[in-house]
């Protein structure tokens, strides 16, 4: 038996329209009729998705089967029901153009009640894909909406970097851990414990947000990617997960750059009895890259002697100095002016370590 | 414009007829009687499209003539109004017209005939 679907039979001649609305009916099928071609699209538009298959006769006073199917065709709403042209045997030629214009297939009069129920199933079978395929898309599209929504929201928490790496088809390799050489950058704020034990928690928060703003524009201008905010201290990595090959070059003028907005921060400081400096340490190194944490509550971030180091220089680093380690110095030498500073001795690290004050980009 | 040799009642339509609807007679019967009430309104119509000459306006009735006598099995006024569909369609009603429409009438009246007597012979 066919599944049960509504069909509809359009056809002018009441003989006809009986024959077919019996087979119909004997077929599991509920019918409507229609007398002719205007009746039969009222009928559609009223309620496009209450038909699963159109009869339709091709010569039919007011509106003949062509215009019907034309019509039907020209509006989203019906152009997906299936319609069987019913024709008789010498009008094939009519059948074809009716096939061109989007007929689904045609049935020769009189009718056969066997090839009548082979192409109503057939009918109804590609229509009922057809509703699945829709709902399908449906789902899809909403999937897609909560997928796209949830990036949003992820890339306000997380580094854009790390929040389309997430999302990108690699994401999973590149997260469970990989080396790779990175420049890493180190900010903080020479005189911030001093400031936060005296200035009033807005105040603090008001200096802290002008800064980060500041620091987050040059890190997105520059490429950097952001590992974590803490408090006034910073840490951004060049070349992962994005790479990119003049990974020391964009560290050191983001710094760079950070060190003339600062400037014009700090003046604006210092008229409200803030004393406050900026201090970068960059240096360069294999570091272990990926997932870091526990279930629950992971980070994308770095392991490695370049990280520490990073951070002892930017913790040695007075008032507006970019200090830089000499293997990242040497990677940039034709682009800026450094001063040496010496061999530093580093809290964790066995022997003294060589370093740079950045002065100017050349 | 030749006469046609189709039977006038081609009996085995209407029994495939009715096997196709589990051998319910009073459903053939009811056909047929839809039959007989619509076909003299397409008989007119031709009869007016002759007086108009309105070839075009002959296409349409004679097409719905064709279609259900042949569902009845009146298979010879199936033919007679093919062929009048066909003068239709050529666009203008030549001198075998009068001859066809006359014809018709002949067949219809014959296709009544031949049809009750198929209700009243194989009824009850």
């Amino acid at each position: 038996m066919t599944r049960a679907g509504v069909a509809l039979v359009v056809d002018d001649s009441r003989v006809n329209r009986l024959v077919l609305v019996r087979l119909l009916s004997g077929l599991g099928l509920e019918v409507m009729e229609a007398e002719n071609g205007a009746e039969a699209l009222e009928l559609l538009r009223a309620t496009p998705s209450a038909f699963d298959v159109v009869l339709l006769d091709v010569l039919m006073p007011e509106l003949d089967g062509y215009a019907t199917l034309e019509a039907m065709k020209a509006a989203e709403a019906t152009r997906h029901v299936p319609v069987l042209v019913v024709s008789a045997v010498e009008e094939l030629d009519s059948v074809v153009r009716c096939i061109e214009l989007g007929a689904t297939d045609y049935l020769t009069k009189p009718i056969n009640p066997r090839v009548l129920q082979a192409r109503v199933s057939a009918s109804l079978s590609a229509k009922h894909l057809r509703d699945l395929e829709l709902e399908y898309l449906e789902q899809q599209r909403t999937l897609t909406a909560t997928i796209e929504r949830q990036k949003t929201e992820l890339s306000r928490f997380l580094s854009p970097q790390i929040s389309s790496l997430i999302s990108s088809p690699e994401g999973e390799r590149l997260l469970s851990g990989h080396r790779r050489q990175i420049t890493v950058a180190f900010c903080d704020l020479r005189g911030f414990t001093a400031f936060a034990e005296q200035a009033d928690p807005e105040e603090m928060l008001g200096v802290l947000g002008e800064y980060h703003r500041m620091i987050g524009e040059a890190i997105i201008d520059h490429g950097g990617t952001l590992e974590h905010f803490a408090g006034d201290g910073v840490m951004v990595f060049f070349n992962d997960p994005v790479q990119q090959d003049d990974h020391v070059e964009r560290a050191v003028k983001m710094a760079v750059d950070m060190r003339t907005q600062f400037a014009v921060l700090e003046a604006g400081w210092r008229k409200r009895g803030y004393e406050l400096g900026f201090g970068v340490g960059i240096a360069v190194g294999y570091a272990t890259l990926g997932r870091i944490g526990f279930e629950g509550r992971y980070d994308y971030g770095a392991i490695g002697n370049v990280v520490i180091l990073a951070s002892r220089l930017s913790s040695q680093a007075t008032a507006n100095q970019i200090l830089i380690s000499q293997r990242a110095a040497g990677m940039v030498e034709d682009l800026v002016d450094v001063e040496s500073v010496g061999e530093l001795q580093i809290k964790g690290l066995s022997r003294p370590v060589s370093a740079s004050n950045v002065l100017v980009l050349r | 414009m030749s006469e046609t040799d189709a039977p006038i009642l081609d009996e085995k339509v209407l029994s495939n007829l009715s096997s196709s609807v589990d051998d319910d007679r009073s459903f053939v019967v009811e056909l047929i009687e839809t039959f007989l009430a619509d076909g003299p309104d397409q008989l007119t119509a031709i009869d007016a499209a002759r007086l108009e000459d309105d070839a075009e306006a002959l296409v349409r009735p004679a097409h719905t003539l064709k279609s259900s006598s042949a569902t009845v099995g009146a298979m010879r006024l199936s033919a007679t109004a093919r062929e009048l569909e066909t003068i239709g369609r050529s666009g203008a009603l030549g001198e075998g017209i009068d001859e066809g429409i006359a014809r018709l009438r002949l067949d219809w009246r014959a296709s009544v005939d031949a049809l009750r007597a198929w209700v009243a012979g194989t009824g009850q």
